[in-house]
Protein backbone atom coordinates (compact mmCIF):
# COMPACT_ATOMS: atom_id res chain seq x y z
CA UNK A 1 0.00 0.00 0.00
CA UNK A 2 1.23 3.30 -0.87
CA UNK A 3 2.47 5.62 1.86
CA UNK A 4 0.17 8.76 2.27
CA UNK A 5 0.67 12.37 3.43
CA UNK A 6 -2.29 14.78 4.10
CA UNK A 7 -1.64 17.89 1.64
CA UNK A 8 -4.59 19.70 2.12
CA UNK A 9 -8.47 19.00 3.35
CA UNK A 10 -11.37 21.07 2.12
CA UNK A 11 -14.94 21.50 2.45
CA UNK A 12 -17.54 22.68 0.44
CA UNK A 13 -20.66 23.89 -0.92
CA UNK A 14 -22.13 22.59 -3.36
CA UNK A 15 -22.47 25.99 -5.48
CA UNK A 16 -20.34 26.45 -8.94
CA UNK A 17 -19.17 29.71 -7.54
CA UNK A 18 -16.50 27.78 -5.57
CA UNK A 19 -15.14 25.76 -8.59
CA UNK A 20 -12.84 28.96 -9.59
CA UNK A 21 -11.41 29.05 -5.99
CA UNK A 22 -10.87 25.02 -6.22
CA UNK A 23 -9.22 25.54 -9.05
CA UNK A 24 -7.18 27.98 -8.06
CA UNK A 25 -5.20 25.91 -4.99
CA UNK A 26 -4.96 22.79 -7.50
CA UNK A 27 -2.48 23.08 -10.04
CA UNK A 28 0.10 24.96 -7.00
CA UNK A 29 -0.11 21.84 -5.23
CA UNK A 30 0.42 19.83 -8.29
CA UNK A 31 3.33 22.07 -8.95
CA UNK A 32 4.88 21.72 -5.99
CA UNK A 33 4.73 17.64 -6.12
CA UNK A 34 7.20 18.22 -9.16
CA UNK A 35 4.18 17.76 -11.63
CA UNK A 36 4.72 19.67 -15.24
CA UNK A 37 2.54 22.35 -16.66
CA UNK A 38 0.48 20.52 -18.81
CA UNK A 39 0.13 17.81 -16.07
CA UNK A 40 -1.21 20.05 -13.64
CA UNK A 41 -3.74 21.63 -16.53
CA UNK A 42 -5.16 18.36 -16.41
CA UNK A 43 -5.07 17.33 -12.80
CA UNK A 44 -6.90 20.82 -12.35
CA UNK A 45 -9.59 19.98 -14.91
CA UNK A 46 -10.24 16.20 -13.38
CA UNK A 47 -11.16 18.31 -10.24
CA UNK A 48 -12.86 20.46 -11.85
CA UNK A 49 -14.87 18.02 -13.40
CA UNK A 50 -15.79 16.04 -10.62
CA UNK A 51 -16.82 18.59 -8.59
CA UNK A 52 -19.33 19.92 -11.57
CA UNK A 53 -20.55 16.00 -11.58
CA UNK A 54 -21.21 15.96 -7.77
CA UNK A 55 -23.12 19.48 -8.26
CA UNK A 56 -25.23 18.29 -11.23
CA UNK A 57 -25.38 14.92 -10.53
CA UNK A 58 -25.12 14.14 -6.75
CA UNK A 59 -27.43 17.24 -6.02
CA UNK A 60 -28.94 17.85 -8.90
CA UNK A 61 -27.91 21.32 -8.73
CA UNK A 62 -28.78 22.37 -4.83
CA UNK A 63 -26.07 25.01 -3.50
CA UNK A 64 -25.97 23.98 -0.13
CA UNK A 65 -25.09 20.50 -0.27
CA UNK A 66 -21.64 19.17 1.68
CA UNK A 67 -18.59 18.12 -0.14
CA UNK A 68 -15.82 17.37 0.70
CA UNK A 69 -11.98 17.66 -1.04
CA UNK A 70 -8.71 15.98 0.30
CA UNK A 71 -5.54 16.04 -1.27
CA UNK A 72 -2.61 13.66 -0.35
CA UNK A 73 0.73 13.19 -1.63
CA UNK A 74 1.62 9.39 -2.37
CA UNK A 75 5.62 8.40 -1.29
CA UNK A 76 5.45 5.88 -3.91
CA UNK A 77 5.94 2.86 -2.11
CA UNK A 78 6.10 -0.64 -3.54
CA UNK A 79 7.83 0.56 -7.03
CA UNK A 80 4.96 2.86 -7.57
CA UNK A 81 5.76 6.22 -8.62
CA UNK A 82 5.36 9.22 -6.02
CA UNK A 83 1.53 11.21 -7.23
CA UNK A 84 -1.12 12.73 -5.55
CA UNK A 85 -3.99 11.33 -4.73
CA UNK A 86 -7.66 13.21 -4.57
CA UNK A 87 -10.57 12.21 -2.69
CA UNK A 88 -14.23 13.73 -3.27
CA UNK A 89 -16.89 12.79 -0.96
CA UNK A 90 -20.35 13.70 -1.09
CA UNK A 91 -23.71 12.80 0.44
CA UNK A 92 -25.88 12.36 -2.45
CA UNK A 93 -27.53 9.20 -3.75
CA UNK A 94 -26.08 6.00 -4.49
CA UNK A 95 -25.45 6.95 -8.57
CA UNK A 96 -27.18 5.09 -11.12
CA UNK A 97 -24.97 1.54 -12.56
CA UNK A 98 -24.76 3.68 -15.57
CA UNK A 99 -23.55 6.76 -13.92
CA UNK A 100 -19.87 5.82 -15.14
CA UNK A 101 -20.12 4.54 -18.57
CA UNK A 102 -18.53 6.70 -20.61
CA UNK A 103 -20.00 7.92 -23.98
CA UNK A 104 -17.95 8.13 -26.93
CA UNK A 105 -15.97 11.23 -27.24
CA UNK A 106 -16.23 13.42 -29.79
CA UNK A 107 -19.83 13.19 -31.51
CA UNK A 108 -21.89 16.40 -31.44
CA UNK A 109 -23.11 16.12 -27.68
CA UNK A 110 -23.72 18.24 -25.56
CA UNK A 111 -23.27 16.39 -21.85
CA UNK A 112 -21.16 13.38 -20.92
CA UNK A 113 -17.56 14.80 -21.66
CA UNK A 114 -16.55 15.65 -18.04
CA UNK A 115 -16.45 11.53 -17.52
CA UNK A 116 -14.04 11.40 -20.04
CA UNK A 117 -12.14 14.30 -19.61
CA UNK A 118 -11.33 12.97 -15.84
CA UNK A 119 -10.34 9.68 -17.15
CA UNK A 120 -7.97 11.14 -19.76
CA UNK A 121 -6.92 13.25 -17.38
CA UNK A 122 -5.98 11.11 -14.25
CA UNK A 123 -4.43 7.54 -13.98
CA UNK A 124 -7.02 6.09 -11.48
CA UNK A 125 -10.61 7.50 -11.58
CA UNK A 126 -12.62 4.85 -9.11
CA UNK A 127 -15.86 5.33 -7.60
CA UNK A 128 -17.26 4.06 -4.38
CA UNK A 129 -20.17 4.08 -2.41
CA UNK A 130 -19.16 4.06 1.62
CA UNK A 131 -22.12 4.21 3.92
CA UNK A 132 -24.14 6.94 2.68
CA UNK A 133 -21.12 8.68 1.31
CA UNK A 134 -19.98 8.98 -2.58
CA UNK A 135 -16.25 8.70 -2.78
CA UNK A 136 -13.92 9.05 -5.90
CA UNK A 137 -10.59 8.86 -6.05
CA UNK A 138 -8.31 9.89 -8.12
CA UNK A 139 -4.79 9.25 -8.69
CA UNK A 140 -1.94 10.82 -11.07
CA UNK A 141 1.67 9.48 -10.72
CA UNK A 142 4.99 11.75 -11.13
CA UNK A 143 6.37 10.31 -14.32
CA UNK B 1 -16.68 35.76 -16.43
CA UNK B 2 -18.11 38.40 -18.60
CA UNK B 3 -19.56 38.36 -22.43
CA UNK B 4 -20.82 41.01 -24.38
CA UNK B 5 -22.07 41.40 -27.74
CA UNK B 6 -20.61 43.78 -31.03
CA UNK B 7 -23.17 43.40 -33.61
CA UNK B 8 -22.32 44.01 -37.29
CA UNK B 9 -23.76 43.54 -40.65
CA UNK B 10 -24.84 39.77 -40.43
CA UNK B 11 -22.35 39.62 -37.75
CA UNK B 12 -22.42 38.91 -33.92
CA UNK B 13 -19.19 38.89 -31.76
CA UNK B 14 -19.08 37.64 -28.92
CA UNK B 15 -15.94 38.33 -26.63
CA UNK B 16 -16.07 36.27 -23.82
CA UNK B 17 -13.35 37.08 -20.52
CA UNK B 18 -12.73 35.31 -17.65
CA UNK B 19 -13.08 31.22 -17.44
CA UNK B 20 -16.29 29.21 -18.63
CA UNK B 21 -17.30 26.63 -16.09
CA UNK B 22 -20.81 26.01 -14.75
CA UNK B 23 -21.16 28.57 -12.82
CA UNK B 24 -21.41 30.97 -16.63
CA UNK B 25 -21.71 28.33 -18.80
CA UNK B 26 -25.45 28.78 -18.79
CA UNK B 27 -25.15 32.28 -19.70
CA UNK B 28 -22.31 31.88 -22.64
CA UNK B 29 -25.09 29.07 -23.95
CA UNK B 30 -28.57 31.74 -23.64
CA UNK B 31 -26.42 34.46 -25.41
CA UNK B 32 -25.28 32.10 -28.72
CA UNK B 33 -29.44 30.73 -28.59
CA UNK B 34 -30.73 34.22 -28.38
CA UNK B 35 -28.36 34.92 -31.13
CA UNK B 36 -28.71 31.99 -33.57
CA UNK B 37 -32.47 30.79 -32.76
CA UNK B 38 -34.12 34.25 -31.96
CA UNK B 39 -32.64 36.32 -33.72
CA UNK B 40 -31.44 34.35 -36.67
CA UNK B 41 -28.07 36.39 -37.01
CA UNK B 42 -26.41 34.33 -39.98
CA UNK B 43 -22.82 34.53 -38.61
CA UNK B 44 -22.23 34.38 -35.21
CA UNK B 45 -18.11 34.60 -33.95
CA UNK B 46 -16.79 33.92 -30.11
CA UNK B 47 -13.90 36.06 -29.11
CA UNK B 48 -12.20 33.59 -26.78
CA UNK B 49 -8.66 35.39 -26.57
CA UNK B 50 -9.47 36.41 -22.77
CA UNK B 51 -10.80 32.57 -21.74
CA UNK B 52 -8.10 31.20 -20.00
CA UNK B 53 -9.91 28.08 -18.69
CA UNK B 54 -13.12 26.28 -20.37
CA UNK B 55 -14.64 22.63 -18.92
CA UNK B 56 -16.93 20.34 -20.20
CA UNK B 57 -19.57 22.53 -19.13
CA UNK B 58 -18.37 25.23 -21.43
CA UNK B 59 -17.82 22.72 -24.26
CA UNK B 60 -20.98 22.06 -23.94
CA UNK B 61 -21.92 25.13 -24.61
CA UNK B 62 -20.11 25.46 -27.51
CA UNK B 63 -21.90 22.29 -28.86
CA UNK B 64 -24.95 24.09 -28.38
CA UNK B 65 -24.26 26.86 -30.74
CA UNK B 66 -22.87 25.29 -33.11
CA UNK B 67 -25.70 22.84 -33.60
CA UNK B 68 -27.68 25.29 -33.18
CA UNK B 69 -25.70 27.21 -36.26
CA UNK B 70 -26.34 24.21 -37.95
CA UNK B 71 -29.91 24.02 -37.79
CA UNK B 72 -30.81 27.70 -38.62
CA UNK B 73 -27.64 27.34 -41.56
CA UNK B 74 -26.21 30.13 -39.84
CA UNK B 75 -21.86 30.02 -39.43
CA UNK B 76 -20.69 29.63 -35.58
CA UNK B 77 -17.18 30.43 -35.57
CA UNK B 78 -14.30 30.48 -32.51
CA UNK B 79 -10.85 32.69 -32.79
CA UNK B 80 -8.48 32.86 -30.28
CA UNK B 81 -8.42 30.03 -28.26
CA UNK B 82 -5.66 29.50 -25.34
CA UNK B 83 -3.37 26.89 -25.07
CA UNK B 84 -5.68 25.18 -22.23
CA UNK B 85 -9.07 25.69 -24.27
CA UNK B 86 -7.30 24.15 -27.47
CA UNK B 87 -5.80 21.30 -25.01
CA UNK B 88 -9.62 20.56 -23.78
CA UNK B 89 -11.41 21.03 -26.98
CA UNK B 90 -9.01 18.07 -28.82
CA UNK B 91 -9.38 15.84 -25.28
CA UNK B 92 -13.51 16.25 -26.27
CA UNK B 93 -12.38 15.31 -29.92
CA UNK B 94 -14.33 17.75 -31.22
CA UNK B 95 -11.79 20.31 -32.00
CA UNK B 96 -12.85 19.30 -35.84
CA UNK B 97 -15.81 19.94 -35.67
CA UNK B 98 -15.40 23.57 -35.35
CA UNK B 99 -14.69 26.75 -37.44
CA UNK B 100 -11.24 27.94 -35.68
CA UNK B 101 -9.35 30.92 -36.30
CA UNK B 102 -6.40 33.05 -34.93
CA UNK B 103 -7.54 35.57 -35.00
CA UNK B 104 -10.66 38.96 -35.30
CA UNK B 105 -9.36 39.55 -39.20
CA UNK B 106 -9.23 35.92 -40.07
CA UNK B 107 -12.31 34.83 -38.20
CA UNK B 108 -14.17 37.71 -40.28
CA UNK B 109 -12.52 37.02 -43.70
CA UNK B 110 -12.85 33.41 -42.94
CA UNK B 111 -9.65 32.61 -44.04
CA UNK B 112 -6.68 30.85 -42.47
CA UNK B 113 -3.11 31.28 -42.51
Amino acid sequence: MPQRQLLLRLQLLSNPVVLCGVRGVVSPIASALGFGEEDCRSITLAVDEALTNVIRHAYGGKLDRPIAIQFNKLKGADGESPGLEIVLSDRGPKPEPDAFEEKPAGELRSGGLGLHFMRQSMDTVVHSRVGSTNRLRMVKFIR
Amino acid sequence: MQISARRLENTTIFDVTGDIDLANSPAVRKALLAELREKKIPRVIMNLQGVKYIDSSGIASLVEGLKASRDVQARFILFGLSRSAREVLQLSRLLTLFEIYENEEQALSGEGV
